[in-house]
């Protein structure tokens, strides 16, 4: 084909090459201006400023401290079927890294926060006081629970108020969520502050064995200024454009809030993973040297049988429940690691994106080998959601920071059903850059990708869609009218208005 | 020649001219006269089908897409009926490279995955006025080119360089819709995924910065124009065409009439480009007669947008057949240096192409900038500019293989 332009093709690439490399003077004089105003921007771009920026510990310094779980809020209730707990968010100084201190906002005062652990069928009562300097919320991410308790942004609790969210764990609901602000607008700026923590729903029958040790992993990455100061920078600043196009991503990678911490296991042992992605906008892609990974569970729940895989991706907002198996021997170390992924657009992918990333060391003890444990071949039943039931298809069309075009608007509902009703989501990213797309209130199925169909059938809230890729999902509006939002869990994104208003009547 | 050139403008538009090599021109099917700009604001949608006739609007567009060369860079294939018509480039020869960073033409044929089946008309028509890129903008009317107002976004995400959008901002309204309509009803899908364009993380921005000018351009007459007496519509028909067409691009002052070097032509080395081993330098347009198009008629200047004739070595007459040796088409043709988009321009009416040459001869004051010759191969670009490989004068008619009737 190009030779049917032959000549013409050929001098508009050469032109296009001598503009580049530039000839003399004028144009020489354009460009170089131009690289003094972009260069050091694309430089800036792709570096994460290490001259101001504290950088991870690595090397000898890794792997020295014992990876910890935050702690479990503590239950009030005498009641057995309900839970009742106590959360604060308030402004507190700590030290995120070893040898500064830096002034966040934190529940309870913790960074991540104190984990809420239920269970299936347990009435939830949260007595929240916000003592922020500003307004905030608390959204149960992932939960189904009632509209009034969702801590969406038409919900806010203002400084100094407090507010009591009250909701029940519906039966089937057991799985791994989270917590985090949902104020309209400033959900990124508070997570960066250090808002966010774990919630753990069991389940009575729960079919992994209760032996198994269970590990919660809540990912999160942060970025620090040399005074300890968490790095904000304003939009307006290169690094705040970038941060505002790719979602604030931080040098700094967190498991628990801890850098490079060491998880024992012994050999022979099964674990229990519970792996969150807490992170404004990093995806991680998990992988642990030498192990391979059984993916049992997803954002609401176990599937209905293990899945075997060598590595996960995780976008933001997801979680994922996955059994590892000490098939090493005694003595020796792994790493968990994130390998590169690359979600970016090219405008704005940092340089470094090909760097495998260590997140935790895997120490296996001096022990004797244990004989490896069974993983049961059948989880419990994940019921299809029937598509012939299905009243309607919604096409989300997703382009940077816009949803079908529009900036969010909290006066505008953007989609109407019925409740109780069966509908199929269409979401479509327009562009180049990955968007995992966040529906409140309702877990869903995804059905197919591309139009190749969903080979596991699985319950998510949250389901990656990749640069020019289109995902279909079928949820059903079951118990709880009331307004939703759904949006795209790149903090910045969703901040800057990448989100809609879902009405179920 | 006492005209100074603003650098930039020349560095910016050496790469539309890049474009504009292989073309951007106008409207075969309408005259000049004949454009309407649709009424700003609300009421009248001009993507609703009812509103025109379709195929009348299908029509206008392709013969822009046609005499702009869109294809020229989206596919690199300039015949309608050609294989890979519009879909984007195919292989990394055909990346641009803009400060180090590689730019891919785009598939403009609709397909939802890789083309631009998922945009609206109305992005695809924000990207040609306002530069904005589709994906990234709000699916909006935009009112207002001052970022934050008017829809226009804050932070402005524009398409990558060489893209001439800067020049084809200067069609009205409704030919860009009617280019929109082309490439969204009149155009089947074709699946090419083309990699994303690099680029600094402000989009262009900065880039763009300097380099926009006025919408509209300055009214006639600048200092650079003949005033006086009442302009001729015929001359201001011409100046609008030279605008939008990019002509400035290389032959200097980019889209503003009002620019001192306004189409003066080559001033510095920079000014040049390298076709192989042959530099070809933009000439002076300007009317002058020792260095300029004085001692040439309109006819020959017709000519040379038509056939791509070299005025300096054809003589002046009325031409008659694309193929040499007949209807006066020199059995030698002496063509111009193929950066000019003489291929892309001769789609043009017969009007329109007067109406060009009526503008640089009466329209514009003589300026004295004496341009070396060009160099050329022995055959005067006579094997690059045979039919398989610029397509067929007429363009293939509507619907080829790649076309469908909306």
């Amino acid at each position: 084909m190009p030779s049917s332009l032959g000549l013409i093709r050929w001098s508009t690439r050469l032109i296009g090459r001598s503009e580049s490399t530039g000839a003399p003077l004028t144009a020489r004089v354009a460009a170089l201006a131009l690289l003094v105003a972009l260069g050091t921007a694309t430089a800036g771009a792709q570096s994460n400023r290490p001259s101001t920026t504290v950088s991870q510990p690595t090397g000898a310094a890794s792997g020295l401290a014992t990876l910890r779980s935050p702690p479990v809020l503590e239950n009030v209730s005498g009641d057995p079927r309900t839970v009742e707990v106590r959360l604060t968010a308030a402004p507190t100084r700590l030290s995120l890294l070893p040898g500064t201190t830096t002034d966040v906002y934190a529940y309870n005062g913790r960074v991540p926060g104190p984990t809420l652990e239920l269970r299936e069928g347990d009435h939830v009562i949260v007595h929240f006081r916000n003592e922020l300097p500003v307004p905030t919320t608390i959204h149960w991410h992932g939960l189904h629970i009632p509209a009034a308790s969702d801590g969406s942004p038409f919900h806010p609790v203002g400084p100094g108020e407090q507010h009591d969210y009250v909701f029940t764990i519906l039966r089937g609901s057991a799985g791994t969520y989270w917590y985090h602000p949902h104020p309209h607008h400033q959900t990124g700026y508070q997570v960066a502050k250090g808002l966010y923590g774990a919630i753990v729903i069991s389940a009575a029958d729960d079919p992994l064995s209760a032996s198994l040790p269970e590990k919660l992993l809540i990912l999160s990455d942060n970025r620090v200024l040399a005074d300890g100061s968490i790095d904000l920078p304003d939009e307006s600043s290169l690094q705040g454009g970038v941060d505002a196009e790719n979602g604030r991503e931080g040098d700094l990678l967190f498991v628990n809030g801890q850098s490079n911490a060491t998880l024992t296991i012994r050999s022979g042992e099964v674990q229990r993973w519970r792996v969150i992605n807490a992170s404004a906008a990093r995806v991680f892609r998990l992988a642990v040297t030498g192990h391979t990974f059984v993916h049992v569970g997803s954002d609401g729940g176990l599937f209905e049988r293990p899945v075997e895989v060598s590595e996960i991706v995780l976008a933001n907002g997801e979680r994922a429940e996955l059994l590892v198996r000490g098939t090493g021997p005694p003595g020796s170390r792994s790493m968990l690691q994130t390998l590169p992924y690359d979600r970016y657009i090219p405008q704005t992918r940092p340089r470094d994106w090909k760097q495998a990333r260590d997140l935790m060391v895997v120490q296996y003890t001096p022990d004797a080998p244990v004989p490896l444990a069974a993983v049961p071949n059948v989880l419990r039943r994940v019921p299809a959601l029937d598509t012939l039931a299905a009243s309607a298809t919604r096409v989300i069309a997703l382009s940077q920071g816009l949803i079908n075009g529009k900036m969010m608007d909290m006066s505008r509902v953007d989609v109407s059903a019925r409740l109780g009703a069966t509908e199929i989501w269409q979401v479509e990213n327009l562009v180049g850059m990955d968007h995992p797309f966040h529906l409140h209130g309702f877990q869903f199925q995804v059905i197919d990708r591309n139009g190749v169909p969903e080979p596991v059938r699985r319950w998510k809230d949250t389901v990656n869609v990749p640069k020019h890729e289109t995902v279909r999902f079928i949820v059903r509006y079951d118990d709880y009218p009331g307004k939703w939002m759904f949006h795209c869990h790149i903090l910045a994104h969703e901040d800057h208005g990448m989100m809609g208003v879902l009405e179920i009547r | 020649m006492t005209r100074s050139c603003g650098g930039s403008c020349r560095y910016a538009g050496a790469l539309v001219s890049i474009l504009a090599v292989v073309g951007c021109s106008r409207p075969s099917a309408m005259t000049a006269s004949s454009r309407v700009d649709i009424p700003a604001g609300r009421g009248a949608d001009p993507t609703d089908v009812g509103a025109q006739d379709m195929r009348a609007r299908v029509l206008r567009g392709r013969a822009l897409v046609l005499d702009h060369a869109c294809s020229a860079c989206h596919s690199g294939v300039l015949d309608p009926a050609g294989q890979g018509f519009l879909a984007g480039m195919r292989t990394t020869e055909e990346e641009f490279t803009i400060d180090g960073f590689k730019t891919r033409p785009r598939n403009l044929t609709p397909d939802n995955e890789t083309g631009i089946g998922r945009f609206s008309e109305r992005q695809i028509f924000n990207a040609m006025r306002f530069g904005l890129r589709p994906g990234e903008t709000a699916d909006v009317e935009i009112t207002s080119t001052t970022p934050g107002q008017g829809n226009f976004p804050a932070r402005p995400k524009y398409l990558a360089p060489p893209m001439p959008w800067i020049a084809w901002r200067h069609m009205s309204d409704q030919d860009l819709w009617d280019i929109a309509a082309y490439l969204k009803h009149a155009v089947k899908p074709v699946k090419n995924k083309v990699a994303d364009s690099d680029g600094p993380p402000d989009f262009w921005a900065s880039y763009y910065a300097t380099r926009i000018g006025p919408r509209p351009a300055l009214q006639y007459p600048t200092a650079n124009e003949v005033g006086g007496t009442a302009p001729n519509e015929q001359v201001l028909r011409g100046r609008a065409l030279v605008i939008e067409h990019a002509c400035g691009d290389c032959h200097n002052g980019r889209d503003n009439p009002a620019a001192g070097d306004w189409l003066v032509g080559a001033l510095t080395p920079t000014d040049t480009f390298q076709l192989g081993p042959f530099t070809i330098r933009p000439r002076n347009l300007t009317p002058d007669d020792e260095t300029g198009l004085g001692r040439f008629s309109e006819r020959q200047i017709f000519n040379a947008l038509r056939f791509g004739l070299s005025p300096r070595e054809t003589p002046d007459a009325e031409v008659t057949a694309t193929v040499p040796g007949k209807g006066n088409h020199p059995a030698q043709p002496r063509y111009l240096a193929p950066s000019m988009p003489w291929v892309a321009w001769r789609h043009m009416t017969d009007q329109q192409l007067r109406d060009i040459a009526a503008y640089l001869k009466r329209g514009l004051k003589p300026v004295k900038n004496k341009v070396p010759e060009s160099d050329r191969p022995p055959d005067f670009w006579v094997s690059g500019f045979t039919v398989d490989k610029i397509g067929p004068y007429p363009a293939s008619p509507f619907p080829t293989a790649n076309e469908k009737v909306p």
